[in-house]
């Protein structure tokens, strides 16, 4: 009887499960509307679209469809390209712009008239499109651009981290609900008292703002801050309901889940849960092609949850998706190779990986190793020993780049100095000259090679992740040929807490990002030591300091330029953060349904370049 | 059973909860001075001002602003009153909601698989027995040594590429819109059946092996008790032997093993759930992790805890109804 109850019982499960199969919904192969089907791997999807909100995961991509910002950031150019805005200008005390008869800015006269310091600030102006509406009809004005910018510096309205840190440099500042200082001025908040003309006809579309006096500060006031529908948010946020509440109302979480925006797309809510998000194109959207049509190609866009990178990638051979929105290791090249209908986007990459130096611990934590990096000789035989090309074939498997010792991309050609590239030289030469440095310092080695500091071997850690362990091992390798020993530490949970802020490192791995749009912030984030900062490392070189403050503060274009020029030589002589690699953006596309996938700079192939291109197939 | 032994398991229960939640209050804690710091950690374009502000506005936000030992009279003031904190997720959704909506799809994962892995463990581990020493007992013997090698999210990762990708036979990742569209209808069920299948599989293979093992050692080390001679010498059938003395009587090591599976119940199987995209209550945890949203983490490890503490007390009873000389025991 046991096995007739067995086979009974497998019976009967094998009946369920045929009876359950409903067929396969892997919806993407039956559809020929214009969808764009994207995975993503995330834990999980947010069910919750008000912008400011949301920072982890696919959330800031859907937000940037959803919502625009006032400006977009050309990297290429360094110009501000129309989105909301159409215009900007620093404006003279008359509220006249400074610009030259081209219509450029006019660096030498902004410099002239607030070059001084009695100055506290410069104005801007800004003009908005008039034809931008909300998704629900709601034209746009330049009081949605005061709504939110005004209640991104109110603690007590918005609460909100992330905005204090964009507004920063907007000189409009509250106490406790209480409007402190002013610097946004509207036809109905204050422009003519302040001595700004506008006109009644363009009460909705002009405004000034005033902010510090740092050629970077609009950038973030431009192209971070997605602009809010006052009509929507006004009436129901107060103090005891935040905009980001940490008790929301039905009426406030209702907004979070149906957002009304102005951005190129509007979300499905419907179709819409923790695992799929659906956008769908905004027909009210104001920017459009060059021959009037629509920017945007895609019609609806789908976004597909995937928890595992293995099953993503799957999904993607398989056909189940277009498009895989992050990115994957080199590792995975080979998969994709000698397939049809598969596009592999092998991005330049923006990001420099470097070693970052412990030179300048603090006294409790200074000891005779630590010391050592403090000398720039010994700095510079590190430097010199790291074979960078050995690390982009090895580490990278090809898919990335040496960098300049400056830090900044060769790409951006009016920025990068020559003269910084002083680290990519003959390596068996460099091994040469990094040996004579240090046996002329520390000359006696122990049985397994390694130099003798007193009587112990010179050895450092390299404060690591788990996926830096590779790279790591590499430059143990490098290091042994100098004499030098380094060995991996793992970095935990909250490394700038437990070991960076409070220098109990020898070494470490960092990011690096320069560009013009955000060399104020980082230049100074990354070499200028102010207590709680990036600069792990703790550099403290006064010259260096103060051409990153004449850089950062000076208002005239050109000398800006020229400074961060200056820069790249003496960061690459500090020799504090060794450049290891640049690593490219891999994605991977289908092509059997839409062709015309661009590949950008720093980019994942799902971006608004391809989507401004995609066509479908047939 | 006693009334007293009862009452003591409860008391018993309860401590062991007090500890869990204050635990669980304090080790999130523990490395972090600020627990501002692990929701909002330093951006590298901040000013340490700007950080200090950004800080301060998170713990005025989520209640740090006030002595931790406040934090945790507020906390357990919350848990008196069914609150258990409000996330960091986009919207700050309340974590008791969010365990709300993630529970029932992990207990269709793990009931479904407890129900099928004791069911048929059983049977086979007392057909094992039964036959010890032929091909059935060493078969199982063997699958028990191979499962023990594979991990079920290896299991898992199989299914998914072989049956799920490559022959199509089950949906290799969860349909996303099956939770929002469930309406209770046929059509329904039978897409959750059907989207439940691998990973149910998956995690099933482990625990029909375990059961199974378990069963036939269980089993065996009660068939060589006089009284299953005696059984079989008053001329009873081998079925009746074998459910109405030997199972009967092998049931206190499987009921034991039954229980500590119904504790683990809600942890849900995290890789699993990974690996078919199955929102439970293992991947709203790994979430809760990866972004440091710890009050989220603290709701859904007090909630398991809570289960746990559950399940083992009942087990506990039912032990003792098993066997009274548990009780008695007890009471010595």
């Amino acid at each position: 009887m046991t096995k007739k109850t067995l086979l009974s019982i497998m019976t009967l499960l094998l009946f369920i499960s045929l009876g359950a199969c409903t067929g396969n919904e892997y919806e993407r192969r039956g559809d020929t509307s214009n969808t764009l089907y994207v995975g993503a791997v995330a834990a999980t999807f947010p069910t919750s679209f008000m912008p400011w909100l949301s920072r982890d995961g696919i959330a800031p991509t859907v937000s940037s469809m959803l919502y625009n910002t006032l400006f977009s950031y050309d990297e290429d150019t360094g110009n501000y390209v129309e989105s909301i805005a159409s215009e900007w200008y620093y404006v003279d005390p008359d509220g006249n712009p400074i610009i030259t008869d081209e219509g450029a800015i006019d660096y030498e006269r902004l410099e002239q008239i607030y070059g001084s310091s009695d100055k506290k600030y410069l104005p801007v102006k800004i003009i908005l499109n008039d034809d931008v509406y909300w998704s629900d009809g709601t034209k746009l004005t330049v009081e949605d651009v005061y709504y939110t910018l005004d209640i991104a510096t109110n603690n007590a309205l918005s609460n909100h981290a992330g905005a204090l840190a964009w507004t920063s440099d907007l000189q409009h500042a509250y106490s406790n609900g209480i409007m402190t200082k002013q610097g946004i001025f509207t036809y109905e908040h204050g422009a003519s008292e302040k001595g700004y003309t506008i006109t009644e006809a363009e009460k909705d579309t002009v405004m000034y703002i005033h902010v510090n006096k740092v050629l970077g500060a609009i950038t973030s006031l431009f192209t971070t801050i997605l602009i809010l529908p006052k009509h929507i948010w006004d009436p129901i946020v107060t103090p005891e309901n935040q905009l980001n509440s940490k008790n929301p109302t039905a009426e406030t979480i209702h907004q979070y889940q149906n957002p009304v925006g102005c951005g190129p797309y509007v979300l499905d809510a419907q179709k819409t849960n923790a695992q799929v998000i659906v956008l769908n194109r905004n027909p009210l959207y104001h920017l459009t092609d060059t021959d009037g049509g629509n920017l945007y190609k895609v019609d609806t866009i789908k976004f597909m949850l995937y928890q595992e990178a293995n099953v993503a990638i799957y999904s993607l051979l398989k056909g189940h998706i277009d498009v895989l929105d992050s990115t994957i290791s080199s590792n995975y090249m080979s998969l994709f190779l000698d397939r049809d209908h598969i596009y592999v986007s092998n991005s330049e990459g923006t990001f420099t990986q470097s070693l970052v130096l412990n030179l300048n611990p603090v006294a409790t934590e200074r000891n005779d190793m630590r010391n050592l990096l403090s000398n720039i000789d010994v700095r510079r035989a590190i430097a010199l020993a790291i074979d960078q090309e050995e690390l982009v074939d090895k580490v990278l498997n090809g898919a990335g780049m040496t960098v300049s010792a400056g830090l900044m991309s060769e790409s951006l050609v009016d920025f990068y100095n020559p003269e910084s590239d002083i680290l990519r030289t003959d390596l068996a030469a460099r091994l040469i000259e990094a040996n004579a440095i240090l046996d002329a310092l520390y000359p006696h080695k122990d049985s397994s090679g390694y130099r003798i500091l007193g009587d112990k071997r010179i050895s450092f850690s390299i404060l690591g992740n788990p996926g830096e362990q590779e790279v790591i091992s590499r430059l143990q390798v490098h290091l042994q040929k100098i004499g030098i020993e380094v060995t991996y530490k793992a970095k935990g949970s909250s490394p700038e807490r437990t070991f960076l802020y409070n220098s109990k490192f020898d070494m470490t791995l960092q990011g690096v990002i320069f560009s013009l749009s955000n060399a104020d912030i980082m230049y100074r984030a990354h070499f200028v030591t102010m207590g709680t900062s990036s600069n792990y490392g703790r550099l403290n070189d006064p010259l260096l300091n103060q051409k990153i403050e004449q850089m950062r503060t000076t208002l005239n274009l050109q000398t800006k330029y020229d400074l961060i020029s200056e820069l790249q030589p003496m960061i690459a002589e500090e020799y504090y953060k060794i450049p290891l690699y640049s690593s490219n953006v891999l994605t991977v596309a289908r092509t059997d349904r839409f062709t015309g996938f661009v590949t950008v700079k720093g980019q994942s192939i799902f971006n608004s370049e391809s989507l401004q291109n995609l066509e479908m197939v047939g | 059973m006693q009334k007293s032994f009862i009452i003591k398991r409860i008391l018993y229960a309860f401590f062991i909860f007090l500890i869990v939640m204050t635990l669980n209050f304090f080790i999130p804690r523990i490395g972090v001075s600020d627990p501002a710091e692990r929701y909002y950690p330093p951006q590298g374009n901040m000013t340490e001002i700007e950080y200090e502000i950004i800080k301060q506005v998170t713990r005025e936000q989520y209640g740090f602003d006030v002595s931790t030992v406040q934090q945790f009279i507020n906390y357990v003031d919350g848990l008196l009153h069914g609150d258990l904190g409000t996330s960091f997720q986009p919207g700050n959704p309340k974590v008791s909601h969010l365990i709300a909506e993630r529970l029932p799809w992990t207990l269709v994962l793990s009931v479904t698989n407890l129900i099928i892995s004791l069911f048929i463990g059983l049977i086979i581990g007392t057909i094992a027995a039964w036959k010890r020493g032929r091909w059935q007992d060493t078969t199982l013997l063997n699958l028990s040594t191979i499962s023990t090698a594979l991990p079920a999210f290896f299991i898992a990762l199989i299914l998914s590429f072989y049956l799920g990708f490559e022959k199509e036979l089950f949906p290799a990742y969860t349909n996303p819109n099956m939770v929002s569209q469930f309406d209770w209808s046929w059509e329904s069920i039978k897409v959750v059946m059907y989207n439940a299948a691998l990973p149910i599989i998956s995690m099933s293979i482990g625990g029909i092996i375990g059961y199974g093992q378990g069963t036939r050692n269980a089993v065996i080390a009660v068939t060589n008790e006089d009284f299953i001679l005696t059984a079989r010498a008053k001329g009873l059938s081998r079925n009746q032997v074998i459910f109405k003395h030997t199972l009967r009587n092998a049931m206190l090591p499987i009921v034991t093993s039954l229980g500590m599976s119904i504790s683990g119940l809600i942890g849900g199987a995290v890789i699993i759930e990974q690996i078919f995209n199955w929102n439970g209550m293992g991947t709203l945890f790994l979430n809760a992790n990866n972004t440091n949203d710890y009050p989220l983490m603290m709701g859904v490890m007090l909630f398991m805890s809570a289960f746990a503490i559950v399940a083992n007390l009942v087990t506990e009873l039912c032990y003792s109804l098993l066997d009274p000389r548990v009780t008695v025991g007890e009471r010595r």
